[in-house]
């Protein structure tokens, strides 16, 4: 099944691209084919910016990674896919929209809400694990508006508050005892 | 603290980038402190004055005396972290070097994380993954001294889990002592993993098959990763500071060609 759009789950936001090229599964594994995702001016022209929708803050972003870890569509992603990706339903509905996803689970949530989107992942198409791993490497060269060390400062602040709320971390006691 | 009794001491460049020998009364594997002034878990630390080199050919306008910069290393101990018996058992690549990204696999307190936060230094980053609450605590607040170490608290079963931490990396450490760590270690690569990357893992032999030969344990293991498309590079045991444990390098092909 060819692939017509790419979900970039990053720190700073939701990256929805189009696939503009299409590559054939056939020779997915070939050596060209992989150095053509690795290359930017290659990978640039293999997919193209549709939009970007930033976290409005650190509690929002938080809230999207613990959904996008357990596999749940939030709201503000339904909103952002609703938005970006082509109606499906009603009279206009064309074809079935195929969505490449990095998770099952997620894949499923969107399934579910969306009719009309089929998902892609990682999982059943090596072509969008390849995809996604470009969009991973390039993501900051990708969204817009974003400048070099905005992605890491993002995951930094994300991790903690991700990692700390795993742990109930406090900051003002060094541990919980139970006594 | 630092050498006993201000004794000399001389650090000289380790083979691999961003790792020093401190040459004493003995030898010692150090790493530059990051956060000068702080240990991590109560290793020692030794400054050494470094005269930064006066502009011009020489100081001879006498206000400005020659500023000496101190430097502080911290002690790496060989028998409390793998990845340093590694390093003293001669690996010839560690794929870790200031500026590198290395998602730690099995990141536990944090102590071995912070030598490799020492070696990548504030340019690189380390994204340290830890299952453990207890331990993570630890990481955790050693990471907050740090801050090109993000701590994740999270199943390295699971890489999708935490996908939206980690950004494509150089180099993958693992040292998570689970039957299944060539699995592992396979999930991440094919996730997080640049192609060329690094893979570096310890084995505990006794961790996946206590029955088995150590020896045949890594035979066994190096076919997984193989499977998992890396290619191994090298192997060595960490005797005398482990015992039956390996450590494999291996660099991820993605490609089959």
């Amino acid at each position: 099944m060819s692939v017509d759009y790419l979900l970039h789950e990053s720190p700073v936001g939701f990256g929805i691209f189009a696939l503009k090229m299409q590559s054939d599964t056939v020779g997915a594994r070939l050596k060209e084919v992989q150095d053509a995702h690795t290359d930017l001016g290659r990978f640039g022209k293999m997919v193209q910016l549709v939009s970007f929708a930033p976290f409005q803050g650190a509690s929002q972003a938080l809230e999207n990674a613990n959904d996008v870890s357990e596999g749940i569509m939030s709201e503000y992603l339904r909103t952002v896919l609703e938005s970006n990706l082509p109606t499906t339903t009603g009279k206009k509905a064309k074809n079935k929209v195929v969505l490449g996803v990095g998770d099952r689970n997620l894949a499923g949530s969107i399934k579910q809400a969306f009719p009309g989107i089929e998902c892609e992942t990682g999982e059943t198409s090596e072509l969008v694990a390849d995809l996604l791993r470009g969009l991973r490497l390039h993501a900051e060269k990708l969204l817009k508006g974003l400048q070099t060390g905005d992605v890491s400062r993002a995951q930094l602040g994300l991790g903690h508050a991700y990692s700390r709320a795993k742990v109930k971390f406090s900051v003002q006691k060094n541990d919980n005892h139970i006594i | 603290m630092g050498a006993k009794g201000g004794q000399r001491v001389v650090i000289e460049p380790h083979r691999h980038p961003g790792v020093f020998v401190a040459r004493g009364k003995e030898d010692l594997l150090v790493t530059k402190n990051l956060t000068p002034g702080e240990a991590v878990y109560g290793e020692k630390r030794i400054s050494v004055e470094t005269p930064t080199a006066v502009s011009g050919d020489g100081a001879v306008n006498g206000d400005t005396a020659p500023v000496a910069t101190k430097t502080e290393y911290r002690v790496w101990n060989p028998f409390r972290s793998k990845l340093a018996a590694g390093i003293l058992g001669g690996l010839e690549d560690i794929h870790m070097k200031p500026g590198s990204k290395v998602l730690y696999l099995g990141a536990a307190s944090g102590t071995s994380v912070s030598h490799v936060a020492d070696i990548v230094g504030p340019t690189g980053t380390v994204f340290a993954v830890e299952f453990s609450h207890r331990s993570g605590r630890d990481l955790i607040n050693m990471a907050t001294h740090r801050t090109n170490v993000i701590p994740i608290i999270e199943d390295a079963r699971h890489p999708l889990k935490y996908r939206m931490l980690v950004s494509m990396v150089d180099c993958i450490f693992a040292d998570v002592a689970q039957p299944d760590q060539a699995r592992i270690v396979g999930l991440n690569a094919h996730q997080f993993l640049k192609v060329g990357g690094g893979v570096v893992v310890s084995i505990k032999a006794n961790c996946i098959d206590s029955t088995a030969a150590p020896e045949a344990v890594f035979a066994r293991e190096v076919v997984k990763l193989r499977e998992e498309r890396i290619k191994p590079k090298e192997q060595l045991t960490l005797e005398p500071f482990e015992r039956d444990h390996a450590m494999v390098v291996g660099v991820y092909q993605r490609s089959s060609s």
